[in-house]
């Protein structure tokens, strides 16, 4: 475990779910396969898939690293984007700011939780609450009109190249790419791995885990406020409770494409074939009608068993025995 | 008592007798987490009293600071024990909200208060034990089995409540758990206070108590030593449904109505407020008495924001930044030396 982070098996079998959904959902109404919906599909999983590679690197630094500010990060990345619009500034130095913004605020989680020793949970919890209220301080609650922007920065949401999504051509799959041949390929992911698998030796090999924990967050921060910047060009306004499920999504997806929750393990491959998945039951659950907030029980249900199922896999047993010592009254571990 | 690696072994020598001796203890403890807090909460007291010109202490204020604490405090004292033993429960909010639906539905059914409060209690242990059974029997680690639990109880609230509300409860529970009066304080305080009394003697001077801690620092050498793990641990989560429960109960006495978005964000208020009060998420350090005091803090900057007619947007900013502080302070400059980590 964690020699490598890739993991062949796990992209298959989530391939293999995947290919059901779609069946499952063909199903009941064939016409979810139309062109158009796998094209809306793809606009939708692409936010969310480049907030979850973030969080990928950050759960695989181990020691409690998690990251639950990103919904936070998107949405003040976006309202800050937004406000400078609205100043007259161009759109490329507004989504410069929003990429800025996001990029400042993962490193305020890396110093946080590496200067200050405190822990990465309550870390971006509170941080979480900053963001979020920072947000919403800054535009009174408001949602910021920017249908009237140029149409050039709308098509950083709405625009299409060879007929697929420009975001998914021209942002998700770039970023992918850099993100593969940085966790499989260079110094900073192998060494990522180690800290993650075991941070007392990584700091005995000489890697500076501090630091390059620290830059996790600062990664997840920069790919959180483009996603920020993706959403509001999308939906053409920047609103300060865009992505609020965007940590609990982005984690489900993390631990279904792979990751350990305890760091060391996974890949941004396996991330990316989890995003897929998700997107297409999302998409599937709100084409069927069903409200949001079972889309996101659903998603809770999805995480759950795929942990249990592979827990059994790799023998880590379910375990019956504080259920069966209550019910017999006698003491065992 | 030979499990005592938990607490620090310095509060559990006995007080000092000379005068001299209780300034140093004085000095040891605004030096320690709790002491902190304790001058947080006086600060946070005095400039909302000056921000507030004096309407802080009204006693309509007072009463409803009180109540709104103690909602969040019993909750958080089943917080402080699964999160003593390592473990964590963000599910809490949602569970509120399922544990009102499902409750509120009986009283709509016509169920009187004495029958459906236990019910209350009932219920939310049931869903503890849900959490417990993926956590420990699945082997899920808490982080990720809550989560999930999280939305998967949200999801219940909306299959349980539909599109409507649940109004018709009892106006009684108001007078009985929030009106009423035992002494000078509300009921729903004095239960939060008792519970509080009840627990922090339990986990110092209770052999189970001192199981907590000890799972918290070494689960694998607790085990080895023959500390029940698991079935500690399965009390814990249970525990806190309960208790989640008996929040559920005291909401609906704050406000009589339960909608699909009750108890949102509420797991997040308990957590930090035990997370405030020194209680650390690896396990094994931390007091009810820190849970009582970030419990109080909690409520204060809620409360404070109401009061200082600042834009309500800042009560997170605050929350958050106050966290930051106390935490980083207090892990950057730990009072007595050689206690970090590492």
């Amino acid at each position: 475990m964690g020699a490598t982070g890739f993991q062949p098996g796990r992209i298959l079998l989530l391939a293999a779910l995947t290919a059901l959904a779609l069946i499952g959902f063909a199903s009941g109404d064939p016409g979810i396969l139309s062109g158009a919906n796998l094209y809306s599909m793809a606009v939708f999983a692409v936010e969310i898939g480049i907030i979850a590679f973030g969080q990928t690197l950050v759960i695989c630094g181990g020691d409690g690293g998690i990251d639950l500010s990103v919904g936070a990060i998107a949405a003040l990345s976006q309202v800050l984007m937004g406000m400078a619009l609205q100043a007259g500034i161009p759109w490329p130095a507004s989504v410069l700011i929003a990429a800025a913004g996001g990029t400042v605020m993962g490193a305020v989680n890396g110093v946080l939780v590496t200067c200050f020793r405190i822990e990465p949970i309550i870390t971006t919890l509170a941080t979480m609450f900053v963001f979020d209220g920072l947000a919403l301080v800054l535009t009174g609650g408001i949602n910021i009109d920017l249908t009237t922007m140029p149409q050039t920065f709308l098509d950083l949401g709405q625009g299409s190249v060879f007929s697929l999504p420009f975001q998914l051509l021209c942002i998700y799959l770039p970023v992918f790419v850099i993100l593969i041949a940085l966790q499989h390929r260079t110094l900073f992911g192998r060494s990522l791995y180690l800290v993650g698998t075991n941070t007392l030796s990584a700091r005995l090999t000489g890697i500076r885990v501090d630091r390059l924990r620290a830059w996790t967050y600062v990664i997840a921060g920069l790919l959180s406020g483009l996603a920020g910047a993706i959403g509001a060009a999308r939906l053409g306004t920047a609103s300060p409770t865009a992505s609020e499920q965007a940590n609990l999504i982005s984690i489900a997806i993390v631990v279904l494409g792979g990751s350990s929750i305890f760091g060391g393990d996974g890949s941004v491959v396996g991330t990316a074939v989890a995003t897929v998945l998700i997107g297409v039951v999302n998409y599937g659950l709100s084409y069927n009608d069903f409200n949001p907030i079972y889309q996101a029980g659903v998603m809770g249900i999805i995480l759950i068993v795929a942990v249990l199922i592979e827990n059994l896999a790799s023998g880590r047993n379910w375990s019956a025995v504080p259920f069966l010592s209550l019910a017999k009254g006698k003491s065992s571990g | 008592m030979s499990l005592k690696a938990g607490a620090r072994p310095d509060k559990l020598a006995k007080p000092p007798a000379s005068a001299h001796g209780w300034v140093r203890a004085a000095a040891r403890f605004a030096k320690g987490r709790e002491g902190v807090l304790l001058i947080t909460l006086c600060l946070l007291v005095i400039v909302i009293s000056i921000g507030s010109h004096g309407a802080f202490w009204a006693p309509v204020n007072l009463n409803n600071l009180m109540v709104s604490a103690a909602v969040t405090a019993i909750p958080a004292i089943g917080m402080t024990l699964v999160i003593l033993t390592g473990g964590i429960d963000v599910s809490i909010g949602s569970m509120l909200g399922l544990v009102a639906a499902i409750g509120g539905k009986f009283f709509e059914a016509g169920w009187s208060i004495p029958a459906v409060a236990p019910l209350f209690c009932l219920i939310g242990a049931a869903f503890g034990l849900v959490n417990a059974a993926i956590i420990i029997g699945g082997r899920v680690p808490p982080v990720v089995a809550t989560l999930g639990t999280l939305s998967i109880f949200r999801m219940c609230v909306f299959l349980v409540l539909g599109a409507s509300w649940i109004t018709m409860i009892p106006p009684e529970l108001t007078v009985i758990f929030i009106s009423d009066r035992l002494w000078f304080l509300p009921v729903a305080s004095v239960m939060a206070l008792v519970l509080m009394a009840v627990f922090a003697f339990f986990l110092r001077s209770f052999r189970l108590g001192r199981h907590i801690y000890a799972i918290g620092n070494n689960e694998e050498a607790a085990r080895l030593a023959g500390v029940p793990v698991a079935r500690i641990k399965l009390y814990a989560y249970t525990l806190l449904g309960m208790f989640t429960g008996i929040a559920a109960l005291l909401t609906l006495g704050q406000s009589p109505l339960v909608q699909t978005s009750t108890g949102t964000g509420f797991e997040l208020a308990v957590i930090a407020a035990v997370v405030l009060g020194g209680t650390e998420l690896s396990g094994g350090r931390g007091t009810i008495l820190g849970t009582l005091l970030g419990t109080l803090i909690v409520g204060l900057v809620n409360d404070g924001v109401v009061l200082m007619h600042i834009q309500p947007f800042w009560g997170g900013v605050l929350l958050g930044g106050i966290i930051l502080l106390s935490i980083g302070v207090n892990q950057r400059w730990p009072g007595r030396g050689g206690e970090a980590t590492e």
